[in-house]
């Protein structure tokens, strides 16, 4: 029985389902919480326990779709390339907006770590979250962190910073939409990005450049920290 | 054909980035380098039209591949349940930490840069 649950097409085929049906729901609700690979990770989790089906027979499938995150990560420079012009005019606040963004998400992730007293592999794990997935992935696995909780606090970040972006825009009293299209982007990345394409067109682009400055930035500062 | 051609180029690019990342002494990811890399041939010899398809593909279905990663949070339940409310907690202090940090710095250096030019 176990050995058809070993097919690669097994593990792919569970994965897409799962995705369409997240899509569905986000689609008929329109709520930020239901994220479709939030809800893929828990269809797809359930399924798994529920018919007692080990992990390694689903990773037949899952490291095939985990070969596409590398070429995902390097299509980035295509978004980054069709706003290039975007990048130029506005060089220094957006690399004093990353660079600021990315030390104070990192910085405050090791503070309250530390308060909290959890163990070097979950702060490491952690380290990366306000970045976009791939890269966040790449560098929790070079600090020897555990990439499944990386993932996850990566969506639960940009799912509570598209939910918070109108919210925290109007606390802050931020007019500028190059400041507020910046700050969404760095503190919550892909996601938050969607939102913030609808407030503006100038906050959608300035986030979408942030995600991917703000990753090599904070792939740069792990360097600094990595054992 | 064209796709084939497409697939050819960001993989070939991605498998250049391994054995940059294999030769480099620090631990530098191969995606990130794949990146950099490919924005450096987006300004020079290559044209977006020539990874147009593959490129879309990869962007608009990018959450997708994640499913796997975020699975195998099932090998891990008792270490995510033992930290689940300090880890909450922890990604809404800093989201919104980050983003009032960010946002105030870049409005302070965008004011500086204007006081500059007037």
């Amino acid at each position: 029985m176990s050995e058809l649950f070993s097919s690669p097409f097994f593990g792919i085929s569970l994965s897409i389902v799962a995705f369409l049906i997240g899509v569905r729901i986000r689609r008929r609700t329109g709520l930020e919480l239901c994220n479709p690979l939030l809800i893929a990770i828990v269809l797809v989790s359930a399924v798994l326990l529920v018919c007692r089906i080990p992990y390694e027979a689903y990773d037949q499938g899952g490291a095939v779709i985990n070969m596409f995150l590398a070429p995902a990560t390097a299509c980035l420079a295509v978004s980054i390339y069709t706003r290039i012009q975007l990048l130029r005019e506005n060089w220094l606040p957006i690399l004093v907006g990353c660079t600021v963004g990315s030390l104070t998400s990192m910085g405050s992730i090791y503070g309250l770590c530390r308060l909290f007293r959890l163990d070097q592999t979950i702060m490491v794990s952690l380290l990366p979250k306000s970045v976009t997935t791939p890269i966040a992935i790449s560098v929790s696995q070079s600090l020897g962190g555990i990439q499944a909780i990386t993932v996850v606090a990566v969506i639960i970040t940009g799912i509570l910073g598209s939910i918070l972006a109108p919210l925290l825009v109007k606390v802050f009293r931020i007019s500028d939409p190059v400041a507020a299209g910046l700050a969404i982007g760095a503190c919550s990345h892909a996601v938050g990005t969607s939102k913030a394409l609808e407030l503006g067109e100038t906050e959608g682009a300035m986030s979408g450049l942030a995600i991917g400055v703000c990753g090599i930035l904070t792939v740069l500062f792990s360097l600094l920290i990595a054992p | 054909m064209k796709i084939i051609i497409q697939i050819a180029i960001i993989f070939s690019i991605c498998w250049v980035s391994q054995i940059i990342e294999a030769l480099l002494p620090i631990a530098f990811p191969a995606s990130v380098i794949a990146m950099v890399l490919l924005l450096l041939l987006l300004s020079g010899v290559l044209r977006v039209d020539h990874i147009r398809e593959k490129s879309d593909f990869l962007l608009s279905n990018m959450a997708f591949f994640f499913i796997p990663a975020g699975v195998s949070v099932i090998n891990y339940f008792d270490v995510l349940a033992s930290a689940l409310l300090p880890l909450l907690v922890i990604c809404v202090v800093s989201t919104v930490l980050t983003f009032a940090v960010t946002a105030y710095a870049v409005r302070l250096t965008r004011r500086l840069m204007d006081r500059r030019k007037s």
